[in-house]
């Protein structure tokens, strides 16, 4: 051992401890918020409130599945907010005028997938820094979803299987609850356990010495461009599914909650580090805050307020974390 | 305030009297001592020489002179007075400038606004007096003999012209200790030479100068004295005239390396492994050279001759202009790495940190990038089986890692150029370019490197080694190619090179 003492900085048992168990912080955390809220508010606790939560979370989850292989992949989306709104405005139309629902929710699934491809080639082939394309392609789209409809796209076809999207369970779960789940596991093994998700580190941690190692990064940030499009497009529809009409100003500050709780789990925005873990972690801490003001009747601003505080804190703790490994 | 008095000013007497002392110098990092009792005199007037491995301690003991660590235990004396040195900026108050490795510059300033940093001089009504920062940046200059344009911009400028900026500006002001942490890695021959002028003209002017390099024929060409650390404990100081490179060696790595080129293979085969016809690029113009199995090919060339270039085209990093680059036959597409890696040929990067590491990820992860198709089936990577690859090939290249999880940041730059060494040697390949395999590594770890080198050839590997050192270029290679200016100018068998000609071919 002593060999090993010179060729690696020894970093200290308890630091160590903290690195490898960023999520056992964020889990202490929300347990902690479940707890305090619970304390001054004893209905946090009933079925119908944990149920709502998760309803709550799952739409913010499902993007962030795409959203967290962005960040890794050191890029990000900014447009899944409008993007969303104008694939529900997509779905309920198509729906209207073919009565199928199956139409419907593909288009607007392939409608956020199209976002999301044109987000890669601009990013890719261009070469234009992510942060500004998807602001730009925000900017598009939502001006353009007016110019597609002037104002929300009733629900006119009035199928029940359209509603079923958001209000269905199974078993004692809502369908969208379900939907996230499946979605979150296959993210996870994809991250976790195949090439794909060793190269989208790769690419984020060092895009040069993935491409000299035969790695092809524009592919692979086309292809997470693409599900995020994808994923962003599905909860365009549940959303639309559950207001029971397209919103063209659905979704605002949607992205931003995403990256927020993303970021929050401890990916970080320069890429090569992060885990699905901690972004199911991130979007849980943000609603249970969401659902702990609501039902403590406070401030319902607090609500964007907090979030951002926590954001903050949770970036500098982070901070702290990397220097005491650097030094 | 001293921002005017430049290195002109009053030289400090060249007596025995020590600008800097330091003693029983104890720095603990995190329980893990970095330094154990260790004790420096500086005296003005002469060039002392800092060596050891990586990990020896010597950037720390720099930077408690640099006030940027607090010593543990010990004192530290500036010109027979106890000084505590808390911050950078107290010890740049005693006169202590410290010249870091990595380039501390702002990219967007001019030069003369970089020179003057710390204090621009300003009128009565505090506005700054850009006019004298341009002329005493000139005068700077040409009193130092350096060529650089005080009004370029820092961030325009070759890497080598910005570390002569990062000197200047530690010698712009009045400095009674100037420390310079490997000042030459990225300087040409001629900028060596230049810079050596330099510190000669300081040590004239009395002060005391610390030089750390990995070098050592420059170590005995400039410095009076020499120091070894070793593991964080002082283990010699002497004057360098006591020293061979084989004692210094020795008291650096804690034993002998009788034979820093060790040569197991046999001599090279007939058959060609890659060929390359007529290549040319932006930088370089209808290059074409064969390589054969279980050959060294070394490539010398001065700083922007165009080897990094070659290197990058061939592997298809780069994309080309015209020409054919054939491996074992088949022919690769340029600007492809992929097929590249496919044909069976790689690139040991001479940037480890910005295109060879992913610094946040493990051992592990760094080393089976280029080969996790042959541990996965159907996409799906077969951990078990990663693993024990990975942990043949740190048994095999013994790389010191407390565990294949261990983020790679924390290595050695030895250990870390086995890991990227490791990545392509388990891939298996016919041709693999090594650009400056020793750059920022410790002599212990270059003759591992060097062996490591010498075997792939015996495995019947093609290696082509890319490298501006002259001792690495003749002690490892079976024919030397020499570029100059983006062409090839020669090439010739090792028993017929000689260090004339090659240099001859790398100036024309």
């Amino acid at each position: 051992m002593t060999e090993l003492s010179r060729s690696a900085p020894q970093v200290s048992p308890k630091l160590g401890w903290l690195t490898s168990q960023t999520q056992l912080v964020l889990l202490v955390t929300l347990f902690a918020l479940c707890l305090l809220i619970s304390l001054a508010a004893p209905q946090f606790y009933s079925v119908d409130n944990i149920i709502a939560i998760l309803r709550q979370s799952s739409l913010v989850l499902i993007v962030a599945v795409g959203m967290t292989m962005l960040l890794i992949a050191a890029e990000v989306d900014l447009s899944v907010g409008a993007s969303l709104a104008f694939a529900g405005v997509v779905a309920m139309d198509v729906t209207n005028k073919t009565s199928s629902v199956t139409l419907g929710v593909m288009a607007g699934i392939l409608f956020g997938g199209g976002v999301g491809l044109i987000n890669g080639l601009i990013v890719t082939k261009l070469r234009i820094n992510s942060l500004i394309a998807t602001i730009a392609m925000m900017m598009m789209l939502q001006g353009s979803v007016y110019l597609y409809s002037r104002e929300a796209v009733q629900n006119k076809h009035l199928q029940p299987l359209f509603t079923w999207l958001s209000t269905g369970y199974v078993g004692p779960l809502p369908l969208p609850v379900v939907v996230t789940a499946v979605l979150f596991a296959i993210g996870y093994v994809v991250l976790r356990h195949t090439t794909l998700g060793r190269y989208v580190y790769a690419v984020g941690a060092n895009e040069k010495a993935a491409r000299l190692s035969g790695i092809r990064p524009a592919r692979i940030k086309m292809l997470v461009f693409i599900v995020t499009g994808l994923l962003t497009g599905l909860v365009g529809v549940i959303l639309c599914s559950l207001m029971n009409a397209g919103q063209p100003t659905a979704g605002r500050g949607f992205e931003l909650t995403v990256v927020a709780a993303v970021i929050l789990g401890g990916t970080s925005l320069t890429g090569g580090r992060g885990t699905l873990l901690g972004t199911l972690l991130g979007v849980l801490i943000l609603k249970v805050i969401d659902n702990g003001i609501i039902i403590l009747r406070w401030d319902q601003d607090l609500q964007m307020v907090i979030p951002g505080f926590i954001i903050v804190i949770a970036s500098y703790l982070d901070l702290l974390r990397k220097k005491s490994n650097a030094s | 305030m001293q921002a005017d008095r430049s290195l002109a000013g009053t030289p400090t007497e060249v007596s025995g009297a020590p600008a800097v002392t330091m003693t029983g110098i104890t720095k603990l990092f995190t329980g893990v001592k970095a330094l154990d009792d260790v004790s420096l005199t500086l005296l003005p007037g002469r060039v002392h020489a800092l060596m050891g491995e990586n990990g020896a301690g010597k950037s720390t003991l720099i930077k408690i002179l640099a006030g940027v660590y607090r010593p543990d235990a010990g004192q530290i004396s500036i010109t027979g007075k106890l000084a505590d040195l808390r911050s950078p900026r107290d010890a740049l108050r005693q006169g202590i400038k410290v010249v870091f490795q990595e380039i501390a510059l702002i990219p967007e300033f001019t030069v003369a606004e970089n020179i003057f940093l710390e204090g621009y001089p300003t009128d009565r009504l505090g506005s700054i007096r850009w006019d004298r920062i341009r002329a005493d940046a000139a005068a700077l200059f040409a009193r130092i003999g350096f060529d650089v344009n005080p009004d370029d911009k820092v961030g325009n400028l070759p890497v080598s012209k910005q570390q002569m900026v990062e000197i200047a500006r530690a010698l712009a002001h009045e400095a009674r200790v100037v420390v310079m942490d490997e000042p030459t890695s990225s300087l040409t021959p001629a900028e060596v030479a230049k810079l050596f002028d330099v510190i000669r003209r300081l040590t004239a002017l009395g002060m005391a100068v610390v030089y750390v390099s990995h070098k050592l024929d420059e170590i005995f060409e400039i410095a009076d004295t020499v120091t070894v650390l070793r593991d964080g404990r002082h283990i010699s100081t002497k004057p360098v005239s006591e020293h061979t490179h084989e004692t210094l060696i020795t008291d650096m790595i804690g034993r002998r390396i009788d034979n820093l080129f060790p040569r197991a293979r046999g001599a090279a085969g007939e058959q060609v492994i890659l060929d390359v016809e007529e290549l040319s690029t932006e930088k370089l113009k209808g290059i074409s050279f064969k390589a054969r199995a279980g050959e060294v090919l070394g490539f010398f060339g001065l700083m922007g001759a165009g080897r990094t270039e070659l290197a990058k085209a061939i592997v298809g990093f780069d994309p080309i202009t015209t020409g054919r680059i054939t491996i074992g036959g088949q022919l690769l597409q340029p600007h492809d790495t992929r097929t590249g890696k496919a044909l069976g040929i790689g690139l040991l990067t001479e940037d480890r940190k910005s295109e060879g590491l992913m610094l946040d990820l493990s051992v592990t992860h760094n080393m089976s990038l280029a080969s996790l198709e042959r541990f996965s089936k159907s996409g799906f990577v077969s951990e078990p089986s990663e693993k024990s690859a990975v942990q043949a090939f740190v048994d095999r290249f013994r790389v010191k890692t407390p565990g294949l999880t261990r983020q790679i940041k924390f290595l050695s730059g030895g250990n870390q150029q086995k890991v990227l060494l490791a990545r392509w040697l388990m891939r298996g390949l016919k041709v693999i370019v090594v650009d400056e395999p020793t750059r920022g590594i410790d002599v212990g770890a270059k003759s591992e490197i060097f062996a490591l080198i010498d075997e792939l050839a015996s495995d019947g590997l093609a290696v082509i080694l890319m490298t501006s050192e002259m001792p690495e270029l003749l002690g490892l290679s079976d024919r030397i190619a020499v570029l100059a200016e983006g062409r090839l100018t020669a090439i010739m068998d090792r028993a017929d090179a000689t260090q004339e000609k090659i240099l001859d071919a790398a100036i024309a």
